[in-house]
């Protein structure tokens, strides 16, 4: 059986590769068949938020590979509730809300975590 | 299944340990180390009361006395840690 | 124990010597480690243009003698490196670029060595950051 390995992605998507070097840990678990799950906790929320423009700033749109993630067999996308408000975000819709203690118990439910 | 905690921002300019404390489980620990060591000095730590530990080389290069709610620990001690607790969570 | 040890940070951050001693600590322990992945800004690590200060620690030295004493596995994240041009000699030649500046005992390869070192350690423990 597979071990199963948290991301928490906690960049905001503009700030450099950070981003999305989480996000492409997630997807080679991804494309390995790999029980991978992904939180978006801090500034990784406004991964989520909408219409955001890429090309604003000459970048690759993010969004594209979040779009992704479910073809890459990743179901289990996961959104800090406190991250959200606090930046007065609403519930996004390609990411499930969590509170603090829902969050603590998905980190104890995964084999490992990786917060980056 | 516990999770080890290691933090090595400071709290005073990093949001970091406040996020680390929010979803710390009550089986949970912290291991503090580089400018983490500071959390030493931090109330938010003490009102929690989840188990902290911090690396010894960074109190001692900060000269943090060590509270008596947190316990300090080597290389080899931070190895041992990371078997005791079923993972380790870095917060990079 | 197995442990997978992950390094984000350059060698002059104080979290690449922690890893490095971390790594030290738990062989000296009688443990193994399966694979050492460097990412992210974990790819400077293993350069080697790094020219210490004489009076300073020379981490990526170190890190290089450690990997070659244990004859460890140790992996630098190709597009992690490329991005950020740290480049060994058939990724330099490939890309037509003047400097090289990795070489054995590190080998570039894929985000698929994280996984599988992952799955086969008991531990992943990550390091980076101050």
């Amino acid at each position: 059986m597979s071990k199963s390995l948290l991301v928490i992605s906690r960049q905001a998507p503009w700030s450099g590769p950070s981003a999305r070097e989480a996000l492409d840990i997630v997807l080679a678990g991804g494309a390995f068949d790999l029980p991978i799950g992904l939180l978006f906790l801090d500034d990784g929320v406004f991964q989520l938020a909408p219409h955001q423009d890429a090309k604003a700033v000459q970048q690759k749109d993010l969004g594209a590979n979040l779009q992704a993630l479910g073809l890459f067999g990743i179901d289990e996308v996961f959104a800090c509730g406190h991250s959200l408000a606090a930046r007065g975000l609403t519930h996004p819709v390609n990411a499930q809300p969590l509170n603090d203690e829902q969050i603590s118990q998905l980190i104890d439910r995964y084999d490992q975590v990786i917060t980056l | 299944m516990s999770t080890l905690h290691v933090v090595s921002h400071s709290p005073f300019t990093d949001s970091r340990l406040d996020s680390c404390l929010r979803v710390c489980g009550s089986d949970d620990a912290i291991l503090l180390c580089g400018d983490g060591a500071y959390g030493l000095r931090h109330p938010a730590l003490l009102t929690k009361g989840v188990k902290v530990f911090v690396l010894a080389e960074d109190s001692l290069a900060r000269n943090l006395p060590l509270p008596d709610w947190a316990d300090c620990v080597d290389y080899p001690g931070f190895v041992q840690l990371s078997i005791d607790y079923d993972k380790v969570n870095t917060w990079l | 124990m197995k442990f997978a040890i992950a390094l984000f940070s350059a060698a002059h951050a104080p979290s690449s010597r922690r890893a490095l001693l971390f790594a030290q600590a738990a062989l000296a322990g009688g443990h193994e480690i399966v694979r050492l992945f460097f990412y992210q800004d974990g790819v400077y690590s293993a350069s080697n243009t790094i020219v210490a200060p004489q009076d300073e620690q020379d981490i990526a030295r170190q890190w290089r003698e450690f990997v070659s004493a244990h004859q460890l596995d140790a992996v630098v994240c190709i597009a992690a490196a490329l991005r950020r041009g740290v480049l060994d000699s058939e990724e330099a030649a490939r890309y037509q670029r003047s400097a090289v500046n990795l070489e054995a005992p590190w080998e570039l390869s894929g985000l698929g060595q994280l996984h599988d070192a992952t799955q086969a350690a008991d531990r992943l423990i990550c390091f980076g950051g101050p």
